[in-house]
């Protein structure tokens, strides 16, 4: 039984990919952890005689409307943008396979069913659900990160479904029901693993669209609360002084940036070392 | 209504086509005798006698007319009435209507409408249930017309408090569409609302003040906020610009438009609610008082345009405003610390404060709080909602610890204190105290002006040194007008005067 | 042909059945959120009178699961219903939003075929050449860049570089089309740079693919020319799944892009859908719920149509 895990191939694009992927991941990763036990000034503390400095020696990032260091910001920002598209796509991603592939394997009504259910949510406004979320389980940021998750998990779900009914035609998994395997085993064993080079970028994706989708929840006071930031937050936070402090626009979104590319690079290299293996 | 699903679908097919019928904006250009004013409220609400928000009374403030008027400076002048009679009980106001004053449907004033009008806004009219629509009108007993055009006004008690509501809106007898389609006797007349877009007014040609107004056509621009407004001005697209903060105003081009200034008769509150643990304990209120620098809010959320408060009222409201109070409550982080010891919080305490989450600048201010309370070891939590779920929950239902909201403004000094009352359903601080209660069904009795305006001071002095709340600005407005118009004068209030708005270059 | 019919029929009831279970959704979510459309709408300083004066006008007073059935009723008989905060035909006011936004996404797709297309046919020429890893790099980079982000740094750009581009200022198309595709131009670019990136790297390996297929080889052998063989056969194939990505790129962009409209100022669908839950508009909400439902699944329907038109081993099933 040949599944797509028991390959060591390397191809030299795959190594490229990673490079690039891990370091531009980890200077968001080290910023992270660094902001675990020092800041270069309390991200929170404002300060109104020393408000929208541009880039200086003492504030290398400049400071925002409130006076506060973007540099201490941006670390701490890291926290929140990792702990909210990380958990929010891990619970979208379970949701998303839990449903899509029995949907895809079994077909017929159940497939029916959990499509149906799957678009509906689709359309359903997240940002409602997000209110909604809060209004029952109260104001955290994990309950919209839930929310988030229940958003996100019919991409996931739908990726899953059409890759498992794929799949599913393929001899040795026709083989392995004829010998009575039963369909938990087949589905978990068998067909997620080879569901994993196009889970990946669909991850990726997420995770992007996720930091983004939270920021823009602020409108409605949902996701982080001030002081806290996240990326996304900031980004949204300093559009008003664009024209005036860019250096409040331009650092944020470098360090998305990095933080997507980043794992978008490693994600490429994973799918390419496993599409090359699998070919072999 | 069958075409308006039809229509969707026609749209997504065809939208070019379709969209022909979405409205139009006029671009300011030369040779044109029209203005666009950028608003940054969608407005709604067309009714003068149930227009409440600031949004749309800003618009219909061009629309309606009422018996009385204020100006920019803050006076109340006669308007479609020529003048008043007030009984020295001040329980009956008899008032003279004016003459040759035609509706925007071509009817002419009559005490008629009059009578209507102060009825409907009062609850009056056979078919409302007494409560009156406009609260602040609900001491009235009845309304009649009397010989000689006059209109006698009835209270249930003597009121000298009560002009200044007066001004609400007049419309035609027996006219009941005014959300649909506005009829004032206004200097322009309500053309169209196109949601989320605009509001068009035209011209007034039958305007009872004669040569006015100037403009042809007046729109209202729906602005998403403050920095679309400013990406429109920048544009050209609109003329005018109200509620800037100065650092965007600063961004403008100088020799296109002027920057007028003003105080806005706001008070921005960090409101305290009196009845939750411990902000039940006047020590501890005072504590906060002393722990907040007003100067660096308004630094960071107006970039220092506001004027710094400590009592309940504006400086803008002249006499009523009470100088000896300023500076009571000056920054002094020591004095906080021995307060909140007294009162046994010496390490501090948590509390959270549910903010709007649509208004940047009370999040803001939120924010800065947030931080200098710290200095005291008050670990502030800010909790934001949007602001439905804040009308709701803080507003109507008072389930909140603190939050910070700008009280709108008003000239009539008795409806800006009317909520300290501890029966007021504005009363959203619970803040109780049986002497303001017992001032303020006083000072309506009360004829002689410098006795009210002492018993004012007396209110005011009660809410300072009861620290009922952090009063914090009355942020100014900043206006940017095109250079191309001249006239346009700055309220202090949500008002757009364009009436005397007239058009000198391109 | 029963086939056919009954696979429609099928997709009828499939799109019917979601649009009542949104609808449900939303009418749930509505019963459990707080805050009051009237109070919204009159502001704090409105007394009880007003709030309920203008409650009884809206009928709100009534109960909501009685405000959904009259809803639901609405909409079998085409009555979307009346908006209470815009005090207007829901339908209308959709229409009158979708110029924006199906305006934008018109643009972003003719950029992303414009754009991806001959650089996924170029690269595909000689895969492993320079040009090609350069045009994959950038398309790296720019699918990772949110159309926030780009919206964001665009803005920058055009009011620092170019004067050219008005940033905001919406015309409508009736008055001035030319304006109306010039204020749309740089948020399109937004929103379609990252799905030029997805377009480019499917159709680039998509192309690749086919160009290694036996039935590829075998016409090369029969000394048919290059450029015949990419429009006859690699195109068409290719085009499966092309037709597939742009089904889900407009889904994307129809449904609103909420961010790029409120960065760009522009009265689209996404601001709407914001305005209709903050002022607690039920029938609005529920309209345009309802609308971008049926969208989806539209798209989705059509997708597979087109999809077995293009590909005749495709049967519908």
């Amino acid at each position: 039984m040949e599944t797509v895990r028991n390959n060591k191939y390397r191809s030299p694009e795959a190594s490229a990919f990673y490079t690039a992927g891990l370091i531009l991941l980890g200077i968001v990763v080290v910023t992270f952890i660094v902001s675990l036990f020092w800041t270069p000034y309390s991200p929170e503390a404002t300060d109104a005689a020393s408000k929208l400095l541009a880039p200086c020696p003492e504030h290398p990032f400049g400071t925002d409307n409130f006076g506060r260091d973007v540099l201490s910001r941006i670390m701490s920002a890291s926290k929140y943008t990792i702990y909210i598209s990380a958990a929010g796509v891990a619970i979208a991603l379970i949701l998303g396979t839990l449903a899509g592939i029995p949907a895809g394997y079994f077909g017929g009504y159940t497939d029916k069913g959990i499509m149906l259910l799957g678009n509906s949510i689709m359309c359903f406004p997240g940002i409602l659900l997000a209110l909604v979320a809060v209004a029952v389980f109260g104001a955290s940021v994990t309950n919209v990160i839930w929310a988030l998750g229940l958003v996100f998990a019919p991409t996931f779900a739908r990726v899953c479904r059409v890759g498992t009914m794929e799949i599913k035609e393929l001899d040795y998994i026709t083989h392995a029901r004829v010998m009575g395997v039963k369909p938990g085993r087949i589905m978990a064993m068998h067909i997620f693993p080879n569901l994993v080079p196009q889970l990946l970028p669909a991850t990726v994706i997420g995770l992007a669209n996720m930091t983004l989708f939270e920021s823009g929840m602020s409108y409605l006071g949902l996701g982080v609360q001030p002081p806290d930031a996240s990326f996304g937050k900031m980004l949204s936070d300093s559009q008003a002084y664009i024209r005036v402090a860019p250096w409040l626009v331009i650092f944020p979104a470098l360090m998305l940036v990095f933080y997507i590319l980043g794992l978008y690079f490693i994600s490429e290299g994973l799918r390419v070392n496993l599409a090359k293996g699998g070919k072999r | 209504m069958k075409n308006s699903i039809k229509s969707i679908v026609i749209a997504s097919a065809v939208a070019l086509t379709l969209s022909g019928f979405a409205g139009c904006t006029k671009k300011p250009g030369a040779a044109n005798n029209n203005a666009v004013v950028g608003i940054t409220q969608e407005p709604g609400i067309f009714d003068p006698h149930t227009v409440v928000a600031a949004g749309d009374e800003e618009i219909i403030f061009n629309v309606y007319e009422g018996l009385y008027k204020y100006d920019s400076k803050g006076d109340l002048n006669p308007c479609l009435a020529t003048d008043v009679a007030i009984s020295d009980d001040a329980s009956v106001y008899t008032f003279t209507i004016r003459e040759g004053v035609k509706f925007h449907d071509g009817s002419d004033l009559d005490a008629a409408d009059v009578v209507y009008s102060l009825k409907r806004a009062a609850g009056l009219l056979e078919n409302q249930d007494g409560t009156a629509l406009v609260q602040e009108l609900d001491p009235i007993k009845d309304v009649k017309a009397v010989d000689g055009g006059k209109v006698e006004v009835t209270l249930e008690s003597g009121n000298t408090e009560l002009l200044s509501y007066f001004t609400t809106g007049i419309i035609p007898d027996g006219y009941d569409n005014c959300q649909a389609a506005p009829v004032g006797t206004g200097p322009f007349k309500f053309e169209s609302y196109n949601p989320g877009q605009s509001v068009i007014l035209v011209k007034n040609e039958n305007y009872w003040q004669k040569g006015l107004p100037y403009l042809d056509k007046v729109t209202f621009k729906v602005c998403a906020d403050m920095d679309a407004g400013l990406t429109e001005l920048a544009a050209g697209s609109i003329d005018i610009f109200p509620y800037l903060t100065t650092d965007r105003a600063n961004q403008l081009d100088k020799a296109k438009y002027n920057i007028l200034s003003n105080g806005s008769n706001m008070v921005q509150i960090f409101a305290l609610n009196n009845s939750v643990e411990p902000l039940n304990n006047l020590k501890v209120r005072q504590a906060i008082n002393y722990a907040v620098s007003r100067k660096d809010v308004i630094s960071v959320t107006m970039d220092g345009a506001g004027v710094e408060l400590t009592t309940a009222m504006s400086p803008a409201m002249g006499s009523y405003y009470d100088k000896s109070l300023d500076g009571t409550f000056a920054q002094d982080i020591e004095k906080a610390k021995t307060l909140l010891a007294e009162a046994g919080y010496e390490n501090g305490f948590n509390i959270t404060c549910t903010v709007p989450s649509s208004y940047l600048i009370h999040v803001n201010t939120a924010v800065e709080l947030a931080s200098e309370l710290k200095a005291v070891g008050i670990n502030m939590e800010i909790k934001q909602v949007d602001w439905a779920t804040w009308l709701d929950k803080v507003y109507t239902n008072r389930q909140y610890e603190t939050t910070v909201i700008a009280l709108t403004s008003s000239y009539a000094p008795y409806d800006v204190l009317d909520r300290y009352q501890s029966t007021s359903s504005g009363n959203f601080i619970n803040y109780k105290n049986d002497k303001v209660d017992e001032l303020m069904a006083k000072i309506p009795t009360i004829t002689d002006t410098k006795e009210k305006t002492e018993l004012y001071h007396q209110v005011l002095k009660l809410l300072t040194d009861d620290a009922c709340s952090v009063y914090l600005q009355d942020p100014t407005t900043i206006t940017a007008v095109s250079t191309r118009l001249e006239g346009y004068n700055v309220y202090p209030m949500y008002v757009q005067d364009m009436s005397q708005v007239k058009v000198t270059g391109n | 042909m029963q086939g056919k019919a009954g696979y429609f029929v099928g997709k009828l009831i499939e799109l019917l059945v979601t649009l009542l279970l949104v609808s449900l959704l939303v009418f749930a979510a509505f019963s459990i959120i707080p805050g009051d459309t009237a109070r919204v709408m009159l502001g704090p300083e409105a007394s009880e009178a007003q709030v309920n004066l203008l409650r009884s006008q809206l009928g709100l007073d009534k109960p909501l699961v009685a405000r959904y059935f009259s809803w639901l009723f609405g909409i079998l008989t085409f009555n979307p219903g009346t908006s209470y905060a815009y005090n207007m035909n829901v339908g209308e006011l959709i229409a009158q939003r979708l110029p924006v936004t199906v305006g934008m996404s018109a643009i972003a797709m003719v950029m992303v075929i414009l754009i991806s297309y001959p650089l996924a046919v170029l690269s595909a020429r000689k895969p492993g050449r320079l040009g090609d890893q350069v045009c994959s790099v950038i398309g790296h980079v720019l699918f990772a860049i949110p159309p926030y982000v780009a919206s964001l740094l665009l803005i920058l750009l055009a009011s620092s570089l170019f004067s050219l581009v008005t940033v905001g200022n919406y015309v409508m198309p009736s008055e001035d089309f030319f304006g109306y595709v010039g204020c749309l131009l740089l948020p399109s670019f937004a929103i379609a740079l990252p799905k030029i990136a997805m377009s480019f790297k499917f159709l680039r390996s998509s192309i690749i693919e086919q160009r290694a297929s036996d039935y590829v080889r075998t016409s090369k052998s029969h000394g048919l020319s290059d450029l015949k063989i990419l429009v006859r056969h690699v195109l068409p194939n290719s085009n499966v799944s092309s037709i597939t990505i742009i089904s889900i790129i407009l889904s994307d962009i129809l449904g609103g892009s909420l961010i790029v409209e409120q960065v760009f100022n522009l009265p689209g669908l996404g601001r709407l859908l914001l305005s209709a839950i903050s002022r607690r508009d039920f029938p609005l909400l529920s309209g345009i719920v309802f609308y971008l439902a049926f969208i989806t699944v539209l798209l989705y329907f059509l997708s597979d149509i087109l999809a077995a038109i293009t590909d005749p081993r495709i049967r519908l099933k």
